[in-house]
């Protein structure tokens, strides 16, 4: 019978098992470099150096893992943490030059054979956009649980994720791939 | 209606649009940067385990009058035929092997993965 993340959790809690940790890098391990991998776009050396950071600071502090939230949630906000340390280290954080941020939505700036390309797309959008619908749509978090990853109010969620999807569909709409 | 399924659409080819990530050394990556264990626990588990093995030690020889039932076994093994007695070493044996390669094998495939 497979354990559980709560059974391996407990067993990296009772006893630093890094057998069980192992294990649960393993199973979100997809998960979590996909999402930094499009929260640093597609740079996947930078995604994978950010998401290893996530799952030491995840073994580090399990200890406040409370489990009022899924693991894979409270592994997305410290994956998200990470990101935006590194970010404003690196002063790379996207959403802030509106200028060129404004000239790579322009649909008709973007090469044609990525047009049918729908993460591409969402590379397009405002880093608070991107996450948010990425969060929702991609790896299944409701809002309220986007809410507490990106630590933000629920209303800004929901904002955040309708624009990030209109936005989408208009960029694929004028890509001809609706 | 249509914005539901617009939603549904959108959601769906985002879900199909993102590829499963092969771990390709990831894990193992992680792994070796993790902090060593603390021997201060390991040394608190194994003072636990010998503490309470001692304790029950104590305990089965007082409640069995002394140890007497060792003595007793001897001595009805000292009364069984040879054959008897090689018989049982063997079934012990080879239980004794049994779980010995169970925890060998186990342990190989912890290694391994």
């Amino acid at each position: 019978m497979e354990l559980t993340d709560a059974d391996l959790i407990a067993r990296v809690l009772v006893d630093e098992d890094q057998h069980a940790f192992s294990e649960l890098v393993r199973r979100h391990q997809s998960s979590v470099r996909g999402l930094l991998r499009q929260l640093t776009r597609t740079d996947f050396a930078l995604a994978d150096d950010l998401a290893q950071e996530a799952f030491l600071r995840a073994y580090k502090h399990i200890r406040s893992f409370r489990g009022e939230a899924r693991f894979s949630t409270w592994l997305y906000r410290i994956a998200y943490n990470v990101f935006r340390e590194d970010a404003r280290r690196r002063k790379e954080l996207v959403g802030i030059d509106e200028d060129v941020l404004q000239a790579e939505q322009d649909p008709q700036t973007v090469d044609a054979g990525l047009r049918h390309d729908l993460m591409h797309a969402l590379n397009l959008l405002p880093l608070h956009e991107r996450t948010a619908v990425l969060l929702c749509c991609q790896n299944g978090l409701s809002h309220d649980e986007a809410a507490r990853v990106l630590d933000i109010p629920l209303g800004t969620v929901k904002t955040n994720v309708l624009r990030g999807r209109e936005k989408l569909k208009k960029t694929l709409a004028a890509w001809g791939n609706n | 209606m249509d914005e539901a399924n617009d939603i549904d659409l959108l959601d769906r080819q985002f879900r199909e649009a993102a590829p499963y990530i092969d771990d390709d050394g990831f894990t193992r990556r992680v792994l070796h940067q993790l902090p060593a264990r603390r021997p201060r626990l390991q040394l608190f588990r194994a003072t636990i385990l010998l503490g309470v093995t001692l304790l029950a030690s104590i305990v089965a020889y007082f409640l069995s009058g002394g140890g007497q039932f060792i003595s007793d076994g001897i001595m009805r093994m000292a009364g069984m035929s040879p054959i008897m007695i090689l018989a049982i070493a063997a079934i012990v044996g080879v239980f004794v092997m049994a779980a010995g390669m169970v925890a060998a094998i186990s342990r190989n495939r912890e290694l391994r993965s």
